[in-house]
């Protein structure tokens, strides 16, 4: 058992070795070639969900890495400037559902995310973390996001769950990763525009015509992604592909689309037809999955071609679209693709959740201790390895010695006090104001079981000034992040690591699937001061110091002496009367004496 | 050691067990009261935790006990975790037998300089003198001050290392009455490693041993020195990193942990303007360190018990990261000071303070966190007035000791024409 999961482990966390077959496949007829693809699935539960993907594949030699044609300048810049091979960046809004929609082509979680691999030969930590930065505030401005508050505060190097994808596998010791989250981040049409403006076609003609902001803001989840990765020959350096891949993953509710019945077509998702391809692009395509849910939709206009693809046993059917066959022949006009549904009352489906897929919560009460909880279930008939990592926020302290797996079997509702052993740790203790919590652990999650890990937090009382505008809304936990290694392609729809074209995923069956997925984003109401009375606080405090100077200064420097005990009457009226009247004859008297 | 002395140790060690076994142990242990970042069990666990797994603790910003503790510490936590609890009420036993101890021989030494002086005395003052009984009495007050404090005790049974820093204190106000000045400096420097505030303790330790000539203050103060650097050294030593400095006296020095205790820094610190931040830590340090270290001083320089009990009253108030546990102990050595008490006139006042803020701050706590009716102020409301209610304790302690020291030369009632004269501070 413990080899088996050695073995499993280390499976999971080999480097990628990659690299070599695919520069040699490359061609090298054209330097840059641009491809546009967007792949329509419905969903469980009458939901469509539509993914684009732009990928722009360029084979520049060294010297010229400026002289781009279809990708944008920008990207090669930063990619010398900054020495990134790969660079992967996520602005998100809503929540994926795994249970009910499987996995998703591209992995995103809730409001921003960024990480690269940096690999240079005199690199070392402390330029790398200033690089970093430097992306971040780049890609702020690229994309208009707040990645600028990606700093050394909420950034971790992982150490298990990030492979690099597209790096020429060779010193490990020049390879540097950093990743951070900004949960907070609203995504909008302000990223969108500037999303839109990196493709070659920008927004005026070609699939991203249909990436109207007033229908893609409106889903339930969207995702944009920016994606680039590089691959130099190992033996010729100057010998280099650029590839960037930008994706928009969306989710439709067409119960929110259209009240009275569940049909959809292209026009109803995004406002209009399609008018055209992108002249640049060497293909633009349209999938559409025709089995499973897309089985109880009739399509018009039929697609030309049928795919079938088996991956991990598991067959998927689509029909393609080639827009560019669409569009031969001269005449101005807008294609559109009709879902139908099934007229009357639809059955409900029945939805099997896919084998791996994690939830994540808030235990506890009050505002100074709590628990995290992650349960993370396998519903696979053999034991699944598990990474998971975590970045706490320097704002919450973590615990690493409450930290417990505990296990159960799917069917049960309480978790019993068997619990896991952890076989990998790595963790690096955070810092206030400084540095953020890193855990990664990796278990072996039996078959058909859940695992619930806790690790206990304590909340920290700011500085009034380090408290967001509205302080009561609470602080973010950004979400785990856990990979593992599927025997079975169930739900799987990645595409595999050396391809970057939707059809690379077709029949693209491997020994394991490798899965990343991002849990929910956790909100944490910290213990919050009185931002209204500093001054008060400040005059306070400083009596309090001054009651105690007072006295000890006195005891200190002055004399005992003995006085006359004066007959002061105790009344306080009397006392007056008295006061006024030894006044009176004291005046009286100094009067007479002159 | 009379009987008496045996039975209220064992009714202190069961009262200690009791609660231990009961479910307001694991509840103390997180009470902001009682637990600093300093001193609580949970971030002990957390460091023995870390060394475990070979992560370096002072990394993080969780674990600041000094190094030398953390390993010796690690050894049992790992080994014998269930007899820990049993542990720390020995070590509270044996600081309230230290306690003890320094009691009698306090007493006695007091008798013996009585007898030396008490021709200066003025007629009515035996009341103000030391006597024979005292020397069980007050040793037993102590004893029963320390036992069975709510304070002491549930700074123990909620297992913070409140316990370890009352014991080294003990050991060192003990050594002093017994003229051990090599332990005593040794011991100090251990404790200033860990504490930082303890080393104003330096003072009465040279006025003790010195006896006034300068040569020897500064060879004290050299052997001070010296021993916290090889303190320092050992310590480095343990962790092969001088990363403990900065987790342990520069996370007291710079105060980088705002949560909520009995102090005055949290909420100051909370609501300071940026920029007036360093000036106001200095002047709070200070404040909590070297500012009365001079005048009480110069002004007690005859009792340096007395100046220690002070020195240890205004650290317990004026600390980074004071907890009940800190104040318990210093109420257990105001019993010294018996023949005082006369002179103290806030008796009641400090009393009510004490009763009704530390009554208050619990609720006030619990309405702020957890049923959030309340905000900060009305915590930080309590725990202002808790703090004067100890300032006013220790200013009444120092003003009674003065006006015994005169009333014992010159009689209690002084006559100025027939009529009684009042005492005046001028």
């Amino acid at each position: 058992m413990i080899a088996e999961l050695a073995l499993t482990l280390l499976l999971l966390l080999s480097p990628l070795a990659l690299g070599q077959t695919q520069i040699h496949q490359f061609q090298y007829q054209t330097d840059e070639q641009f491809h546009e693809e967007l792949v329509v699935r419905p969903l469980a539960s009458d939901h469509v969900n539509t993914y684009f993907q732009f990928t722009t594949r360029w084979h520049g030699v060294h010297k010229n890495l400026y002289h781009t044609q279809l990708t944008p300048r920008v990207i090669a810049e930063i990619l010398q400037t900054y020495d990134v091979k790969e660079l992967h960046i996520g602005l998100t809004q809503g929540l994926w559902r795994y249970e009910t929609w499987g996995y998703p082509i591209v992995e995103a979680t809730g409001g921003a995310e960024l990480w690269a691999w940096f690999s240079s030969p005199n690199l070392t930590d402390d330029s790398v973390n200033k690089q970093w930065m430097r992306l971040a505030n780049v890609f702020s401005g690229i994309l208009c996001a707040s990645l600028n508050f990606v700093d050394n505060t909420n950034s971790i190097a992982p150490k298990h769950i990030f492979r690099p994808q597209f790096m020429a596998s060779g010193n490990r010791s020049h390879q540097f990763v950093r990743y951070a989250t900004l949960p907070r981040e609203i995504v909008c049409t302000e990223n969108l525009t500037p999303w839109k403006k990196l493709l070659p076609c920008g927004s005026a003609s070609g699939l991203a015509t249909l990436l109207n902001s007033g229908y893609i803001h409106n889903t339930k989840y969207h995702s944009l992604g920016v994606k680039v990765r590089t691959l130099c020959d190992s033996d010729d350096p100057s010998n280099c592909l650029v590839e960037l891949t930008q994706t928009a993953n969306l989710v439709y509710d067409l119960k929110l689309l259209e009240q009275s019945n569940t049909d959809f077509s292209l026009r109803r998702l995004f406002g209009m037809g399609l008018n055209g391809y992108c002249e640049m692009a060497s293909s633009s395509k349209i999938y559409v999955q025709l089995n499973e849910q897309g089985e109880r939709f009739q399509l018009t206009p039929t697609p030309l071609e049928e795919v079938l693809s088996t991956v991990g046993g598991h067959n998927v059917l689509f029909g393609v679209y080639d827009i560019q066959q669409q569009f031969e022949g001269p005449g101005a006009r807008l294609f559109n693709i009709a879902w139908i549904g099934p007229k009357g009352n639809s059955k409900r489906e029945h939805t099997s959740p896919p084998p791996l897929y994690a939830h994540r919560y808030l235990l506890g009460n009050g505002q100074k201790h709590g628990r995290i909880a992650t349960e993370v279930t396998n519903t696979h008939y053999e034991p699944l390895p598990v990474v998971l990592m975590e970045l706490v926020p320097w704002y919450v302290h973590a615990y690493l010695h409450t930290l417990r797996i505990s296990s159960k079997p799917q069917h049960l509702h309480e978790y019993t006090s068997n619990e896991l052993k952890f076989s990998l740790l790595h963790y690096a203790p955070g810092k206030q104001r400084e540095l953020p919590t890193h855990l990664e652990i990796g278990f072996m999650l039996p078959a058909r079981s859940s695992a619930l890990i806790t690790i206990e937090v304590d909340y920290l009382l700011l500085k009034w000034l380090e408290y967001p505008p509205d302080a009561n809304h609470g602080h973010y936990i950004g979400s785990a992040v856990i990979g593992s290694q599927l025997p079975i392609g169930r739900n799987y729809t990645a595409l595999p690591l050396e391809g970057y074209l939707f059809q690379d995923s077709f029949n693209a069956s491997q020994t394991a699937y490798t899965l990343t997925l991002r849990t929910e984003a956790l909100i944490v109401s910290l213990p919050t001061p009185d931002f209204s009375m500093p001054y008060n606080v400040i005059c306070l405090a400083c009596t309090v110091v001054a009651l105690a100077f007072g006295p000890i200064h006195s005891v200190a420097t002055k004399l005992i002496i003995v006085e006359r005990q004066t007959t002061i009457p105790r009344n306080l009226l009397r006392k007056v009367v008295h006061k006024l009247t030894t006044r009176f004859s004291q005046a009286i008297h100094q009067y007479c004496c002159q | 050691m009379n009987s008496n002395y045996y039975k209220l140790l064992l009714l202190g060690g069961a009262v200690r067990l009791y609660f231990s076994q009961t479910s307001l142990a694991p509840l103390i242990g997180n009470r902001v009261e009682f637990a600093t970042p300093l001193n609580s069990f949970k971030r002990l666990q957390e460091g023995v935790f870390l060394l475990q797994q070979g992560v370096d603790p002072y990394r993080g910003d969780l674990v600041h006990e000094s190094p030398l503790l953390l390993k010796a510490l690690s050894g049992i936590l790992i080994n014998y975790a269930q007899v820990l609890p049993l542990l720390y009420i020995l070590l509270d036993l044996c600081t309230a037998t230290l306690l003890y101890l320094l009691g009698i021989t306090f007493v006695k030494q007091k008798l013996q300089q009585q007898k030396g002086e008490c021709e200066d005395y003025a007629k009515d003052t035996e009341e103000l003198q030391y006597n024979d009984e005292d020397k069980s009495h007050i040793a037993e007050l102590v004893l029963l001050a320390y036992l069975f404090n709510p304070l002491t005790i549930m700074s123990c049974i909620g297992l913070t290392s409140t316990v370890l820093s009352n014991l080294l204190l003990a050991l060192i106000l003990y050594s002093m009455v017994k003229r051990q000045l090599l332990i005593c400096t040794v011991l100090l420097a251990f404790e200033t490693v860990r504490n930082l505030y303890p080393f104003v303790l330096i003072a009465p330790l040279i006025l003790l041993f010195a006896r006034r000539s300068v040569p020897m203050g500064i060879a004290i103060f050299m052997i001070f020195v010296t021993s916290c650097f090889a303190v320092a050294g050992a310590n480095f030593l343990v962790m092969n990193s001088w990363n403990y400095l900065d987790g342990t006296l520069g996370f007291i020095f710079f105060f980088r942990d705002l949560q909520p205790n009995i102090g005055l820094f949290w909420y100051f610190f909370t609501e300071m303007f940026e920029h007036f931040r360093t000036m106001f830590l200095i002047t709070f340090q200070l404040n909590a360190t070297v500012l009365y270290l001079v005048p009480l001083s110069l002004k007690l320089r005859k009792e340096p018990l007395l100046l220690a009990t002070v020195l240890i009253a205004l650290m317990a108030v004026f600390r980074a990261y004071p907890s009940l546990g800190d104040v318990g102990f210093y109420l257990a050595l105001l019993p010294l000071w018996r023949r005082c008490w006369k002179f103290m006139a806030h008796g009641f006042v400090v009393f009510t303070f004490f009763l009704i803020t530390l009554s208050m701050m619990g609720a006030f706590w619990h309405l702020w966190i957890y049923a959030g009716s309340a905000n900060a102020n009305f915590y930080f409301g309590a725990t202002l007035a808790f703090s004067t209610g100890q300032i006013f304790l220790i200013t009444d302690l120092l003003f009674a000791h003065v006006k015994r020291e005169f009333c014992l030369y010159n009689g209690q009632k002084i006559m100025i024409n027939g009529e009684e004269a009042r005492i005046l501070l001028e």
